[in-house]
């Protein structure tokens, strides 16, 4: 999780990235430093970049909320990304160290071990898709080699105008949603990861109020009833959600629900970076196509 | 009880009470109007109350949602009313409410457990919250159970449980926040509605409840004589206290299982109801629950009104907390509580050591034993290890420094605390000031972009202080008597739950920061801090020692004090300084909770150290010692993962004094 809202962090990622920390430009590539990253947002895209960090923050929990990219096997656990053990990351011994500005408050005891990179994303007021084309960019930079950054960048913008292309015509208003409690749901709006997919295929967010420095707001159920828009719910159900929501009147009633248009994906990483916006792409536009 | 005006006077009828509760039934019609005028009038609203038009959005809302809102938290508000007054009257104190008691914290983390490890009884959530919410009552009426229920004692055994249950809730949600998040917008009290289950569940809960409170009405009021009269009458007490707080819980277990915990209104409505001038037991009854009902609506009302200009949802019950805790602060001066502390300090605690000094010595030696092998002794990369080398030792010293030093710290603050109250169940957690400072860090981390640790302590220190003030500010008049300086604690303690919750329900991000510092971790001490932390406990501690004299003679009461020649508001308040800034210092390093400032003087008396120097000495290395196992505990239990300090210390600190409950 691990979002940022801070301009100036932005601002400073240049000069972090041009600072050489570690090896000397003569190393060869697959001797990229080996980083770890205490964010998941980070490691999912340092996987992406075929880079995969030696270690990060709750391995286990990484898989069941980011899922894909897969962590290789051979990362080691961080324990709570808000405190790593420092003995085992001391031992490591890593390179670098990936935080996000959530986390400053670690960073004079994590330089100690590794010079420390604050990577920030999700500045308020600024495009959310340039910040993730950034940190992208930042990331290939910090294990010095840019071309798989670009080409991270290319494949995913390829992807993206490709699933906008097979895109159904005419599409109502989506509304993005991911329930806490079964009159509870995180609705996905401006600033997030989904409205900037949204935006790049071409769709509308029915959900246009205003939304936390995450991207989303937390609404009850009676406020989507009324919105005219086809709901997409991202998983996982709480549990026993599924079972009270056969029992909501107002669900029951609510116009995707009563037409059975409701589409469900199975669980997307909501504040991940590149690798997970191109998934949620795939995953939306395949159930647009497949019930449209 | 000196809390509730006698029924037998002549009582003559009057009307203001009731003026103004149909005036704040004209309010909140006027605001359920205006709310209605965006989703088609009055009108509309009628008819969908009754049927929904097929196709019309709007009367599907007004159906499903606006009218079951509306009715739910009429019947949360006066369900939770009523049970205060039961509690209230039962327990012949006024602070006495399904909050305060445990019960709220009880069911919460019942439901919080069955969710992780026994989804399936979620099925019936509202009797795992029943459960839960009857066990933490049960521990409560037992603490106080050899007091015979004085009111105080209950109100601090309340705090206690409360506590206790926090820092388990703390534990499984550190590890398991996405999976709980859902369960963080109950706890915090919201009543969204989608259909009308849960009213129909609760108003015949809740008739049922206030048929048997009217058919108690009699016997109930005798307890507002004191015990011997009542006794004498022919009333069993326990028999009575027991049924009608039975029934009270009941009736809470059934509000919080549907709209989760909602604070303040349970404690505020009966009291403003007494203060309005209602008299008469069954009066207080009825304008109570109406009072109660009536405010939980108007204020969910108001949140929905700004719903849409708000970037999250507030949860109501949090709402309701927050807006009535400085109404509380207020509340406080105003309240007639018995003039008598409660009964002075526990006699037969243990023996008293011939040698203190060579009981001292030992626990010394006992310190620095487990001070080698917590730093030594552990599970590295390769399993358990024996290790000995710097860059090891590097990172488990300043923690384990800082450990020990909070430790000394807070035991210190206990010992002045109870030795100042002559109360046993006195700690520095119980005045406020930790939780003060912890809504001051939470404050910090929210708004500043990127907050360091400078910021953090900086914030830290004038949350402390401003709590300070406030706790000064409201008792001065009063004499900073010991038990109101307790009860201004508990509303600081409140307003900090409130805040809180309302925080984590919103589910962002940086609540899992919030979290980690709040349940108490050693983890972000430096060797800096840790040295800090270390000379301020010995310096603080030798600042103690002065006060010996006066700490042996406070306990005998006010009127020897004074005899003996001690100048009680001047010594009080120099003692409280003290006391906070103990505190302060400690928070700062582990979190607002613990249980170490109440268990190690506890522990130094049983022990035998009677008097209070021997006392101070004891429970510091107690104190200490406790803090130092917690921390090579929190670091070994869930390796490579570690469980705060703090909670560890918590838990074990809860467990051992609630097995002793029977001693107290």
């Amino acid at each position: 999780m691990l979002r940022v809202r801070h301009l100036a962090r932005l601002a400073t990622l240049a000069l972090l990235l041009t600072t050489p920390f570690t090896a000397p430009l003569a190393q060869a590539e697959d001797d990229a430093p080996r980083l770890a990253s205490l964010d998941w947002t980070l490691a999912e895209t340092l996987v992406a970049l075929g880079h995969p960090p030696v270690a990060v923050g709750q391995v286990p929990a990484y898989h069941a909320w980011v899922g894909e990219p897969a962590l290789p096997d051979s990362v080691i656990d961080l324990g709570l990304r808000s405190q790593p053990n420092l003995e085992r990351l001391a031992a490591l011994a890593p390179e670098g160290i990936l935080i996000s500005p959530m986390f400053a408050n670690l960073t004079p005891r994590l330089e100690r071990i590794a010079p420390v990179s604050e990577l920030a994303l999700y500045a308020p007021g600024e495009a959310t898709w340039s910040q993730l084309l950034a940190l992208t960019r930042a990331l290939a930079a910090r294990v010095e080699d840019p071309a798989a950054g670009e080409a991270l960048i290319d494949a995913s913008e390829a992807r993206l105008a490709q699933l906008r292309e097979g895109l159904p015509e005419a599409n109502e208003p989506l509304l993005i949603v991911q329930f806490m409690d079964a009159r509870h749901v995180r609705v996905f709006g401006a600033n997030g990861l989904f409205q900037a997919v949204l935006e790049r295929l071409g769709l509308e967010n029915a959900w246009t109020r205003p939304t936390n420095a995450w991207g989303f707001s937390l609404a009850s159920l009676e406020e989507l009833a009324t919105l005219e828009a086809r709901l997409v719910v991202v998983e996982p159900y709480p549990r026993g959600v599924e079972a009270r929501l056969a029992d909501s009147g107002l669900w029951q009633h609510q116009p995707s629900v009563a037409a059975d248009r409701v589409i469900t994906l199975p669980p997307v990483w909501s504040f991940g970076a590149l690798p997970s916006a191109v998934r949620f792409a795939e995953l939306l536009a395949n159930a647009l196509e497949s019930q449209p | 009880m000196t809390a509730t005006p006698l029924t037998h006077q002549p009582h003559r009828p009057r009307l203001a009470p009731w003026l103004g509760l149909a005036l704040l039934g004209l309010l909140m019609l006027g605001l359920a109007l205006v709310t209605l005028a965006g989703q088609g009038g009055a009108g509309a609203a009628w008819r969908a109350l009754f049927a929904v038009t097929p196709g019309d959005t709007a009367s599907l809302v007004l159906h499903y949602a606006w009218w079951p809102r509306l009715a739910m938290a009429l019947l949360a508000g006066g369900g939770l009313a009523l049970a205060g007054v039961l509690m209230q009257q039962v327990l012949r104190n006024p602070l006495a409410a399904p909050t305060t008691l445990g019960v709220a914290s009880g069911a919460n983390l019942a439901l919080m457990a069955a969710s992780l490890m026994a989804p399936g009884l979620l099925l019936g959530r509202e009797w795992v919250a029943l459960g839960g919410g009857a066990l933490a009552m049960g521990l409560v009426m037992a603490l106080a159970w050899r007091r015979r229920l004085a009111p105080l004692v209950v109100v601090l055994a309340g705090l206690v449980v409360n506590l206790y249950f926090g820092a388990l809730a703390l534990v499984l949600l550190l590890f398991h926040q996405e999976e709980l998040k859902g369960l963080l917008i109950w706890g915090a009290g919201a009543l969204a509605q989608d259909g009308w289950g849960d009213a129909a569940f609760l108003a015949p809960r809740l008739a049922l409840g206030l048929l048997a409170a009217l058919v108690l009405l009699r016997p109930l009021r005798l307890l507002a004589l004191d015990d011997a009269s009542a006794s004498s009458l022919g009333v069993s007490l326990k028999h009575l206290r027991l049924a009608a707080l039975g029934l009270a819980i009941f009736l809470t277990a059934s509000v919080v299982s549907v709209v989760g915990v909602v604070g303040f209104i349970g404690l505020a409505a009966p009291n403003l109801v007494r203060l309005a001038g209602v008299r008469g037991l069954a009066a207080r009854l009825l304008a109570a629950t109406l009072l109660g009902g009536l405010l939980l609506a108007t204020t969910d009302l108001l949140l929905q009104g700004a719903g849409p200009w708000l970037p999250t949802l507030i949860p109501t019950g949090a709402a309701t907390a927050a807006l009535g805790a400085p109404l509380l602060l207020w509340l406080i001066p105003r309240l007639r509580l018995a003039d008598k502390a409660p009964p002075t300090a526990t006699p037969g605690l243990g023996p008293r050591h011939p040698a203190p000094a060579r009981l001292a010595g030992v626990l010394a030696l006992a310190l620095g034993a487990a001070l080698v092998v917590a730093l030594c002794w552990g599970q590295g990369a390769q399993g358990w290890q024996w290790l000995t080398h710097w860059d090891v030792l590097e990172w488990r010293l300043p923690r384990l420094a800082a450990a020990a030093a909070s430790g000394v710290l807070l035991a210190l603050a206990g010992t002045l605390l109870q030795r100042l109250t002559a109360n046993p169940m006195a700690s520095p957690e119980l005045l406020g000031i930790s939780g003060g400072s912890a809504m001051a860090l939470m404050a910090a981390i929210f708004l500043l972009p990127a907050p360091g640790n400078l910021a953090l302590v900086a914030a830290g220190t004038l949350g402390a202080l401003a709590s300070l003030a406030v706790l000064v500010g409201i008792n001065r008049r009063s004499g900073l008597r010991p038990e109101r300086l307790l009860l201004t604690g508990v509303a600081i303690t409140a307003l900090f739950d409130a805040v809180r919750a309302m925080v984590l329900a919103g589910g962002d991000p940086r609540g899992q920061l919030i979290l980690a510092w709040l349940s108490g971790s050693t983890y972000y001490v430096e060797a800096g801090s840790a040295l800090t932390v270390s000379l301020l406990a010995l310096l603080l501690g030798l600042a103690t020692l002065p006060f010996a004299r006066w700490l042996d003679i406070l306990p005998l009461g006010a009127a020897s004090s004074q005899a003996l020649g001690i100048r009680l508001n001047r010594a009080r308040l120099a003692l409280l300084l003290l006391v906070a800034l103990l505190t302060a210092c400690a928070t700062l390093v582990v979190g607002p909770l613990s249980f170490v400032g109440l268990l190690a003087p506890h522990l130094a008396r049983l022990l035998g150290f009677a008097r209070a120097r021997g006392q101070l000495v004891g429970a510091a290395l107690l104190g200490a010692l406790l803090m130092v196992l917690a921390d090579w505990l929190g670091r070994q239990l869930l390796f490579p993962d570690e469980i705060p300090a703090g909670i560890v210390a918590s838990l074990i600190g809860g467990s051992y004094f609630i097995w002793r409950l029977r001693r107290l």
